[in-house]
């Protein structure tokens, strides 16, 4: 049931990309910000990783989801909300609550974090060129859900001491969403994402279990 | 639309009816008779709405997918020469609903740049639930399309249907819509179709069916046919798939003797040939493919013999 052509998919991100240039690179800025503040945790850096999050799915709600994809799709109306919530949950969790710390450490949860950090903002862009999905229609690291919301996986990964269970809830949802998509539109590089959605239920049931 | 009258049909319709009525008997035992005659060299075939003296071509478009283009300039533009392509060649019906993204949209900024379109049968949907969420989604849709009003107006998937029946039976009585219909695709809630047609005054339904998929034979098209109700045909082509599973094989030998030139003509010409249905709503974002489609309103029309023998060809690919 999704309502338009692969074609029309891309010509939608070609125009999306060029209409909020440059903003992927401010996303790029701060990605790698993110990245870097795992490996220094300090309060304010957990803050700011907590805040760059709940733009990231602001964003992508609102420019995304509610501006530039419900024209072509009538379920776009459900993605904003459901982003939006998602923007909430994570400013709640990790802003007002505050009490989690983002840090990496030298085992599997660290590990699956970090790559998946890495995934999203080097190798699911290459994926994208590999399959023919150049700029401007490629699907680019914290302006489009795809790599946003692997990118969130990783981060969520890295919480500690346990990780929380409310916030990955909808990021698992849009895995198991845009991977149905990635077969019906074939967009291979999106098979990836309810593959790093197992790979963090996996990894988030470990590390809470050992922490309990 | 200007009524277009061709010479196909010099029939009553009671001898429509008659002859649709018991061919449709006849197809549950797998022998009914042709009800379509070749066409005159340049008109179009047309089928009649059943209780009035409109005839509409019996090739349509749909737009599911097709036509939901959004803001991209470059694929309005293509997407304007398939529909002038589609009237070009005699084209009527369009089809559309809200639920396909900005199809309407697009489908309104065809129309405004296409020059005769006098062959135009408008129809369009209603996808919501409850009557004030309706009645402004019909006036968005009719918006969209840059039209006053729709000659056919359905209820999607009979999404509330009972709601939307009392609107559009005002507004045809009103004179605001022209025809009022119900959908149902992929097969489902043929129950429900089938009673709604049983109880509710319906000019239109719309349905499944295709080569692979003749469910709709046993009783929606025999009900259609004795009720006196027009029927659309959606998924002729099963969204591309028969196609695409077929196009590595070749044609039977005796394609030609009913102008089949490729896989989409014999589909078409299967579904269309069939007595009960007045249109088949193919949707295409290309145009050459339209122009095979539209083919077929050129005719000839297999008959009863010659559908049951691409019904065991196909069978037996």
């Amino acid at each position: 049931m999704i309502p338009f052509s692969p074609e029309v998919f891309f010509a939608l991100f070609e125009e999306y990309n060029l209409a909020i240039w440059p903003a992927q690179i401010v996303a790029y800025v701060l990605g790698l910000l993110v990245l870097g503040l795992v490996f220094r945790p300090s309060v304010s850096g957990n803050r700011f990783i907590g805040a760059i999050l709940a733009i990231f799915w602001l964003g992508n709600g609102i420019a995304y989801h509610w501006l530039y994809f419900m024209p072509i799709n009538f379920a776009a109306p459900l993605f904003a909300v459901l982003f939006v919530i998602e923007a909430l949950i994570l400013w709640w969790r990790f802003i007002i609550r505050g009490d989690l710390t983002f840090r990496f450490h030298r085992d599997i949860a660290g590990a699956a974090g970090v790559t998946l950090m890495i995934f999203a903002m080097v190798i699911y862009p290459l994926l994208g060129m590999a399959s023919g999905h150049n700029w401007p229609q490629a699907a680019m690291f914290g302006v489009a859900p795809s790599p946003m919301v692997i990118f969130t996986f990783g981060v969520l990964l890295l919480a500690t001491p346990r990780v929380p269970i409310v916030p990955i809830v909808i990021p698992v949802m849009w895995a198991l969403i845009s991977g149905s998509a990635a077969w019906f539109l074939d967009i291979p590089e999106d098979v990836s994402l309810p593959l790093a959605g197992v790979v963090a239920v996996f990894v988030l049931v470990r590390k809470n279990r050992r922490a309990s | 639309m200007s009524e277009k009258q061709t010479s196909v049909f010099n029939l009553s319709r009671r001898s429509i009816l008659g002859g649709i009525a018991s061919a449709g008997a006849m197809a549950a035992a797998g022998q009914f008779a042709p009800s379509i005659a070749l066409a005159q060299p340049d008109s179009p075939l047309t089928r009649a709405i059943p209780g009035t003296d409109e005839r509409i071509p019996i090739i349509g478009m749909g737009s599911w997918i097709t036509f939901n283009v959004g803001a991209s300039q470059k694929l309005r533009d293509e997407r304007a020469k398939v529909l002038q392509t589609f009237f070009d060649m005699g084209g009527g019906l369009v089809d559309s609903s809200p639920m396909y993204g900005s199809s309407e949209e697009v489908i309104g900024y065809c129309l405004g740049r296409i020059k005769n379109r006098q062959t135009l049968f408008s129809a369009t949907k209603v996808w919501t639930v409850s009557k004030s969420m309706g009645t402004r989604q019909m006036k968005a849709s009719a918006e969209l399309w840059g039209l006053e009003k729709f000659d056919l107006m359905q209820i999607h998937n009979l999404l509330d249907w009972e709601t939307h029946l009392e609107t559009l039976k005002a507004w045809k009585e009103n004179g605001r819509v022209r025809h009022i219909g119900m959908t149902t695709s992929h097969g489902r809630r043929h129950g429900d179709l089938e009673e709604v047609m049983g109880s509710q005054p319906l000019d239109f339904v719309q349905f499944t069916y295709n080569i692979a998929d003749r469910e709709a034979e046993k009783r929606l098209l025999p009900l259609a046919a004795d009720k006196g109700i027009a029927v659309i045909i959606n998924r002729p082509f099963q969204r591309g798939t028969l196609i695409e599973k077929f196009e590595r094989h070749p044609l039977p030998d005796w394609a030609g003797d009913i102008a089949c030139a490729n896989w989409a003509q014999f589909f078409l010409k299967f579904v269309v040939s069939h007595p009960a249905v007045t249109c088949a709503i193919p949707a295409t974002s290309r145009v050459d493919h339209m122009r095979e489609n539209m083919s077929v309103l050129k005719g000839p029309l297999p008959d009863a013999k010659t559908r049951q023998r691409m019904i065991e060809y196909v069978e037996k690919l």
